[in-house]
């Protein structure tokens, strides 16, 4: 059978959807067809049922079921129209590139400092070996890892500021007494090393470990 | 014409319409209107007199025909109750008139086919029908195409319309 073209006038004029011209036009239609007019009984009666007895139609999924997506997607096209939302994405797209591609080629590379034509040692670390942790008194030696021959290491404590600073081929040092002298307990103390190759070019630096002497 | 004869055609002609009318008149002035079932008799009773009369002269359908005086009359009787409703208290709520026996048990079977539904088909109609969302927007909401929306509603609608044939 073939459909009635204002078959699909029915929801529209039901839920009030139609402009004044369709809603008479499918009125004077109704009034002649009995068929649509039949339809609409029929769907109005759904439409009523399902008006007053909306718990039958609530499902677990109703409320739940897609929201987070679908709501997201709502409001971002409600925020944005689909040209805001194209230039969103490709803004989006640069600072992308920029921080995980330019970004890092442009960073200084860490510095590589030449013991000899054959030896090099990537910059940055030496390891402190003795004092790291807090004293019982104050210490007689500094102690390191020695990173090659030939290379010379400035020691520096600093308590708020630069305390000693010797330097030494040996990868610890012993501090002398009048040092010692000037080292209080309960005080907090620092010291740093930092090394040197042959020709006097720094090749790499410790960190600016901590140490207290615990009080007497 | 025998007696007979014009009887048989405005038993007929009262019995297409009426139901027509009334739809009509319900869906403009509210099925809670008090007034609703005496302007439907009032519009039987003019589109009888006017026949009758000779002023249906056949120059559009009788459909039509009963459609202009249907409208006609509802123009006027909101024109004359807005007039009214000035100086009027609004009326008490009134049980709706078209809740029949027929269509209470019509209803009633709606609910039973309402219930068979899968989910898909009632999240669909919950938000198309009670919540009133245009088709974009239910697709929307439910992350599926329009096309996908009506092809649902269709069927489901078509499920409903099978349990009340039983």
């Amino acid at each position: 059978m073939r459909k009635c073209k204002f078959e699909d006038f029915i929801d529209g004029y039901l839920l009030n959807r139609l402009s004044e011209r369709d809603k008479e036009a499918f009125e004077e239609h109704y009034f002649n067809c009995s068929s649509c007019f039949e339809k609409l009984q029929e769907r109005d009666v759904i439409i009523r049922t399902i008006k007053n007895h909306p718990e039958l139609l609530i499902t677990e999924k109703t409320e739940a079921r897609v929201p987070l997506l679908a709501t997201l997607k709502k409001e971002v096209r409600a925020f944005f129209t689909p040209r805001q939302l194209v230039l969103a994405g490709l803004t989006a797209l640069l600072v992308l590139v920029v921080i995980f591609v330019i970004v890092p080629r442009n960073q200084a590379p860490a510095p590589n400092f030449f013991l000899t034509d054959e030896e090099t040692v990537r910059g940055s670390s030496i390891t402190l070996i003795s004092p790291v942790i807090d004293m019982n008194q104050i210490p007689s030696s500094f102690e390191w890892k020695k990173l090659g021959e030939n290379i010379e290491y400035q020691v520096s404590i600093f308590n708020h500021q630069l305390l000693w600073k010797a330097t030494t081929k040996e990868n610890r040092i012993t501090l002398p007494e009048e040092v010692k002298a000037k080292m209080v307990p309960g005080e907090k103390y620092s010291w740093q090393v930092k090394a040197f190759s042959p020709d006097g070019t720094l090749i790499a630096v410790s960190s600016r470990v901590q140490f207290k002497i615990a009080a007497q | 014409m025998t007696l007979n004869k014009i009887e048989e055609d405005i038993q007929e002609l009262v019995v297409r319409y009426r139901p027509i009318i009334a739809f009509r008149v319900r869906k403009a002035l509210g099925a809670q209107n008090v007034d609703c079932e005496d302007l439907v008799s009032e519009i039987l009773s003019q589109v009888l007199e006017k026949i009758q009369s000779g002023e249906f002269r056949g120059e559009s359908s009788l459909g039509t025909f009963v459609y202009t005086i249907t409208s006609r009359r509802i123009v006027d009787y909101i024109r004359e109750k807005s007039k009214v409703m000035k100086y009027a208290p609004e009326p008490h709520p009134h049980p709706d008139p078209q809740e029949t026996l027929e269509a209470q048990e019509m209803s009633e079977r709606v609910k039973k086919a309402l219930g068979f539904l899968k989910p898909k088909y009632r999240d669909v109609l919950y938000l198309y029908y009670y919540q009133e969302l245009s088709r974009e927007e239910v697709a929307n909401r439910l992350g599926i195409s329009p096309r996908k929306v009506s092809e649902l509603v269709n069927y489901a609608l078509k499920l409903i319309r099978k349990e009340l044939k039983i």
